[in-house]
């Protein structure tokens, strides 16, 4: 990870006059609902509630290898490219879309830890080594089951089936679960908006790409809602008031829906670490 | 002892098609990315796991006898998601068939598969494809 020398000469002088506690700029539910609450165009599916409607099955969201396959069977050619359009920027402005950040802004005290795991990223992620990727990490997800209560959330990831189930009734976390790598979560709707808040994390994942290690006190507030043509938006906010000088936005991401059904996982055996000859690594998610 | 597996330069390659977005380390980390050889032999399983699949082949050394080879390839979601099942790699099984690796770094009979052509002229090829701009 990367500071700009700006921004940390910024996150020094606010480190030095403000105390640990203050330093931190919470970013407030009503202040996230004020700023970019989404109105979604009349034509967008909506369930009975009222609310639109985000079930459904949507494009897969991991990053894969680029490439093409070119097959031959018996003598037809067919040539076919994996479309990651769903895992990346999007090229235009996604309407109510929050602003971003490319990198999250630690405190002055872990740029150094996250720039080793940065470096040494083939070795200590763990997802190299078929770990859960944690909320947000694991993305958007591939099938979405919206019911008047609860919303669930199914994935489709390389560490395995994972599933999440999101309250909407209005009551609280939970103050009995385990801490877990996706967290405990509870939705509800600011107007066209589905918000997901989760907290009580394992602090053994990472965030994102480049070593973005977090606290047990995160939380992810991630941010769903409709385009006027259907398309799924995910953006997702990381709160880490231990290790971060601010909240992190990270883009969002436009994800059409997908008549590929989703599938069981694989199982993942991750064999070829004891090759590793050097310590070149590339983007992952 | 000198092996004479068919083994044939094939060329420089600074990176390997399809594969430099593979998951978690990048090829050059464990493969010789300046040499893709081909080897000749019999398949003899696939395994369909994440985060790579895993194709193992028996090919002839110099002195007669088998080599067992291993080879890692592109995940299993990303051939499925370019129409390449299981059963496409598992027909190879028990056929003399022909395949282009590089060759991991450490040596040993290890490599990452891109191609594999089978005796009645069908293909599976990994090619580099159109670059994406990613972010985190």
């Amino acid at each position: 990870m990367t500071l700009y020398f700006g921004t940390r000469v910024i996150v020094l002088a606010t480190a030095a006059l403000l105390p640990a506690s203050l330093a931190y700029s919470q970013q407030k539910p009503a202040d996230r609902a004020k700023a970019k609450t989404v109105v979604s165009p009349g034509n967008v599916h909506r369930a009975a509630d009222g609310h639109p409607d985000l079930s459904g099955t949507w494009t897969f969201g991991i990053d894969l290898p680029h490439g093409d396959l070119v097959k031959v069977v018996d003598g037809k050619v067919t040539r076919s490219h994996y479309d990651q359009s769903a895992r990346h920027h999007a090229s235009d402005e996604v309407p109510g879309a929050l602003p971003w950040d490319k990198a999250p802004s630690y405190k002055p005290e872990f740029e150094e830890k996250v720039k080793h795991l940065a470096a040494n990223e083939s070795k200590v992620d763990p997802v190299f080594y078929c770990d859960k990727p944690g909320t947000p990490r694991i993305g958007s997800p591939r099938k979405i089951v919206q019911l008047p209560k609860e919303t669930i959330l199914l994935y489709e990831d390389i560490s395995g089936d994972t599933f999440r189930i999101i309250p909407t009734d209005g009551r609280p976390h939970r103050a009995t679960a385990n801490p877990s790598a996706y967290g405990d979560a509870i939705g509800h709707w600011e107007k066209d908006t589905f918000v997901v808040e989760s907290a009580n994390f394992l602090d053994d994942t990472w965030f994102g790409e480049n070593g973005y290690m977090h606290s047990d006190k995160m939380r992810v507030i991630e941010r769903l809602w409709l385009t006027g043509d259907n398309n799924l938006v995910y953006q997702a906010t990381v709160e880490d008031p231990v290790v971060l000088t601010k909240p992190w936005t990270n883009f969002a991401r436009v994800i059409p829906p997908s008549n590929d059904p989703i599938e069981e996982s694989p199982t993942c055996k991750e064999d070829d670490a004891h090759r590793l000859q050097n310590l070149d690594h590339h983007l992952q998610r | 002892m000198k092996s004479r597996i068919s083994f044939v330069l094939l060329g420089v390659a600074m990176f390997i098609p399809g594969v430099s977005l593979l998951a978690h380390h990048s090829p050059s980390a464990i493969f010789d990315m300046k040499k893709k050889i081909s080897l000749k032999g019999a398949v003899t399983k696939v395994d369909w796991v994440n985060p790579h699949i895993v194709v193992y082949m028996d090919a002839k050394g110099d002195d007669g006898n088998v080599e067992n080879w291993k080879f890692e390839s592109n995940p299993p979601r990303w051939f499925t998601k370019v129409g390449v099942a299981r059963a496409d790699f598992a027909a190879a099984i028990g056929q003399t068939v022909t395949v282009e690796i590089v060759k991991a770094l450490d040596g040993s009979k290890y490599g990452y598969l891109e191609k594999i052509a089978f005796p009645n002229g069908n293909l599976i090829s990994l090619e580099e494809g159109q670059k994406e701009e990613i972010h985190p």
